[in-house]
């Protein structure tokens, strides 16, 4: 059995920075509470048999939201053989209420006190072994991001460990309280170990209902009751804020003499940005100039150079470099084939099917990059959880908390990342609602998608792109005011309560890293599940049935795939978009977004779709005019997303109902939507009416009556507590 | 009077919290206590920006006024 030492502390306080560094792993690691959301493992470096746990940052042992509930149960249930608890030393009174809760598990455990590079800076002085000594536990200072100290602090917490030396708590409460707790302590059954009996007599004192069967004390559980009432009575307050008071106050005293700090500085460099980036005028047009920069940058300017290089250059005809030509990949493979003399199938599959399918994702890559780098630096710097506050005061308005900002934001990377950073919001009917609305979000995968639509069909006319996004926006803000008026999630948003980072300059290893490790898993996926279908796309349609035999065919139109998509295209014909082409297009894409472009790559003969596009969508004509491929865009981007994202619905939602309700909901809106866009903007541009039209209009009506109808009565408001 | 009257940069020390439920709890286990100082670094139409404990925490109006200081 491996021995196992778990990293506990407050969010946001360098755990996953620390736990980097002990295992030589590359957990993400960002600026804002909640990056970890899940718990991780890991082998600490050096050590064959110790096992290190990275748990999700929690303030305290009473959990309020689920990536908090995540951690505490691991601690109470798996009883980690050491815990390392990981303390700010910038911020060591609120960090050190959790210490006080976790010496009363009755766990080996040292403290670690990091940053303390910042503290040094500052001039303030850290008296460790006083520290020690008033928490009967002993402290380490270690900065996490400079490796200082850290092996010496996992040392220490690994010896602790295997001699199993607990922690004797030695901070005591006021006089009333430590009478109370003797008196639960003796009520408590005689199967609780001595080092665990404080923790148990505090945890009934606060009335924890979860733990009162755990206790073996269910019989005493009147007796406890009365003594906890006389203290609350003694006191005047409620049982859970006297033992909350008590800690801080024995906090504020030990620290009083063991930090001695140089505090010449009131205003901090963070206090002073946030002066300017959430005041109250200049806060949204601040957000507003960020978001814009953001997408417009990598969707458009750099971001289209980038990718009109991939797509032109090394997918297309060829590029300079230092004025010498280097052909494109195709025109290269096409000429090495036939002097190779490879049969045609063969050259058809490499150049029609692989190097133009998974060529037309690969050309978006760039762009991507660009993006997550953007991202990476959002989350690293602090910014993050200040939009989630500016952001609360809109999102309010429309029944979500500005918390479910975040997923969204993640969620433009991509989905599955977002819809799993919605377990910070505490309360489960928001959480839901996240869920089920981030994926409306543009993300990564759906970014080459409208490249294509604007480049190609738009003739990369400016507003095309950005509108996507703002489709996205509406979608989710129109959706919350909707789900929100129906009975699943009525009631109001959980109040919003969030610890703010300190500003910091992320490190250049942390962004390029984070860019590089998304960037690279939608690489794999273009050499891996795109190339599968790819090459089963190209299978399908270029053999079929032509003069009563098997074979590859010439046309595409006699190929099994157009014999498919025909049959099935008549779903989308109200959207303006029933070619069979365009309706395979939309099924691969449910297996991956790029899929998408990936199959009209191998069905348009990817080089032309990317440079004069508009000539083969124009042989469409009718079939597929701007407004259906907006339309088209638009379906794409709302529809239920991919299955892996699909997946990280069914994981959060714990539940298969709730997962079809999300696909159900999310399918239903995106096809109501298109139609609308497509037959009321035939109405509007050409007059043309028929049934489709009196459907958009129903739709229309549908939409609104949703919309401002009067909300359903709130059930008996419950937090969500697991 | 409750936190949500203050202004940008006033201070004040936290009386009490009204309520009781799970958010009373975790502003509790934040730092929000009876005597705690506590400071408003900026605020928007009754959302604030608080620093407490050396900690920034951010909160909405509804929450800012059950905190009674």
């Amino acid at each position: 059995m491996p021995l196992i030492i778990a990293l506990a502390g407050n969010p946001n306080s360098g755990k996953t920075t620390l736990f980097n560094a002990l295992t030589g792993s590359n957990q993400f690691v960002g600026n804002w509470p909640g990056v970890t959301v899940e718990k991780k493992e890991g082998r600490l470096r050096g050590q064959k048999d110790v096992l290190l746990m990275d748990l999700p940052g929690i303030y305290s042992l009473s959990p309020y939201t689920l990536e908090e509930v995540i951690a505490r149960n691991y601690l109470l249930d798996e009883r980690p053989d050491a815990i390392l608890n990981i303390v700010d030393g910038t911020n060591l009174e609120r960090n050190l209420y959790l210490t006080t809760q976790l010496l009363e598990l009755g766990i080996p455990m040292v403290v670690a006190v990091n940053m303390i590079d910042l503290l040094q800076k500052n001039g303030d002085l850290l008296e460790l072994d006083d520290l020690s000594r008033r928490f009967g536990c002993p402290f380490v200072s270690i900065s996490a991001l400079k490796g200082r100290g850290i092996a010496e602090a996992a040392d220490e917490a690994l010896r602790r460990a295997k001699e199993n030396i607990a922690p004797a708590p030695v901070h005591s409460f006021d006089d009333r309280v430590e009478a109370a707790l003797r008196a639960i302590t003796a009520e408590l059954g005689d199967e609780i170990p001595a080092p665990q009996r404080r923790f148990f007599a505090v945890k009934l004192f606060e009335r924890d209902e979860k733990i009162l069967p755990r206790a073996g004390a269910a019989r005493a559980a009147e007796s406890i009751e009365r003594i906890v009432c006389a203290a609350e009575e003694a006191l005047d307050d409620d049982a859970e804020s006297i033992i909350t008071n008590e800690r801080y106050a024995c906090i504020v005293s030990a620290i009083k003499s063991g930090y001695r700090r140089n505090s010449a500085e009131k205003m901090t460099q963070t206090d002073r940005i946030d002066r300017v980036i959430t005041n109250r005028v200049l806060a949204l047009p601040i957000f507003a100039a960020v978001m814009f920069i953001v997408y417009y940058v990598s969707v458009t300017t750099v971001g289209a150079f980038a990718t009109d290089w991939a797509n032109d250059g090394v997918f297309g005809e060829g590029w300079r470099l230092f004025g010498l030509r280097i052909p494109g990949i195709p025109a290269a493979a096409g000429s090495a084939l036939a002097a190779l003399g490879a049969a045609d199938w063969l050259s058809s599959l490499l150049l029609d099917g692989i190097i133009a399918g998974v060529g037309a994702v690969l050309g978006f890559v760039p762009q991507m990059l660009i993006l997550f780098f953007f991202l990476a630096f959002l989350e690293g710097c602090g910014y993050m959880a200040r939009i989630a506050f500016i952001m609360d005061r809109i999102f309010r308005k429309f029944g979500l908390s500005g918390k479910s900002f975040i997923p969204i934001l993640i969620g433009t990377g991509c989905g599955v990342p977002g819809i799993m950073a919605s377990r910070t919001i505490e309360n489960d009917r928001d959480r839901k609602m996240t869920v089920i609305t981030t994926t409306f979000i543009p993300c990564g995968a759906k970014l080459p998608i409208i490249a294509l639509i604007a480049g190609a069909l738009f003739d990369g006319l400016w507003w095309v792109a950005p509108s996507a996004y703002f489709v996205g926006i509406a979608a989710i803000v129109s959706s919350g005011v909707i789900l929100k008026k129906t009975r699943l999630f009525a009631g109001n948003p959980a109040p919003f309560v969030m610890e703010l980072p300190p500003y910091r300059l992320p490190t250049a290893a942390n962004v390029l890293h984070s860019m590089w490790e998304r960037g690279w898993s939608f690489i794999k996926r273009a050499g891996t599940i795109i190339l599968v279908s790819c090459v089963l796309i190209w299978f399908l349609s270029s053999f079929g049935f032509a003069d009563g035999r098997f074979g590859m065919v010439a046309e595409l139109g006699d190929g099994l795939l157009a014999a498919l998509g025909t049959r099935v295209a008549w779903i989308f014909t109200p959207l303006g978009f029933g070619d069979w082409k365009a309706t395979v297009a939309t099924f691969t894409g449910l297996v991956a977004k790029e899929n998408v472009v990936g199959t009209f790559g191998v069905l348009y003969g990817f080089t032309e779709v990317a440079e004069d596009g508009a000539e083969i969508w124009g042989n469409l004509s009718a079939g597929f005019t701007p407004l259906a491929a907006y339309a088209f865009l638009v379906f794409n981007l709302l529809c239920a997303p991919c299955f892996a994202a699909i997946g990280a619905i069914r994981r959060e939602m714990n539940s298969a109902k709730w997962t079809f309700i999300a696909i159900g909901y999310q399918t239903g809106f995106a096809y109501l939507v298109s139609l609308c866009i497509f037959r009321l903007g035939l109405l509007f541009t050409t007059g043309a009416f028929g049934v489709f039209t009196l459907a958009a209009c129903a739709a229309v009506v549908l939409f609104l009556s949703l919309l401002f109808r009067p909300a359903a009565r709130a059930p008996a408001v419950r937090t969500s507590t697991v | 009077m409750p936190l949500s009257l203050l202004k940008s940069g006033e201070t004040g020390t936290v009386k009490r919290i009204t309520g009781k439920d799970d958010t009373k709890r975790f502003l509790e286990s934040l730092g929000f206590t009876v005597g705690a100082p506590v400071s408003v670094i900026s605020e928007i139409s009754g959302n604030m920006v608080l620093c407490i404990r050396d900690t920034r925490i951010a909160l909405n109006r509804d929450m800012a006024r059950r905190i009674v200081i």
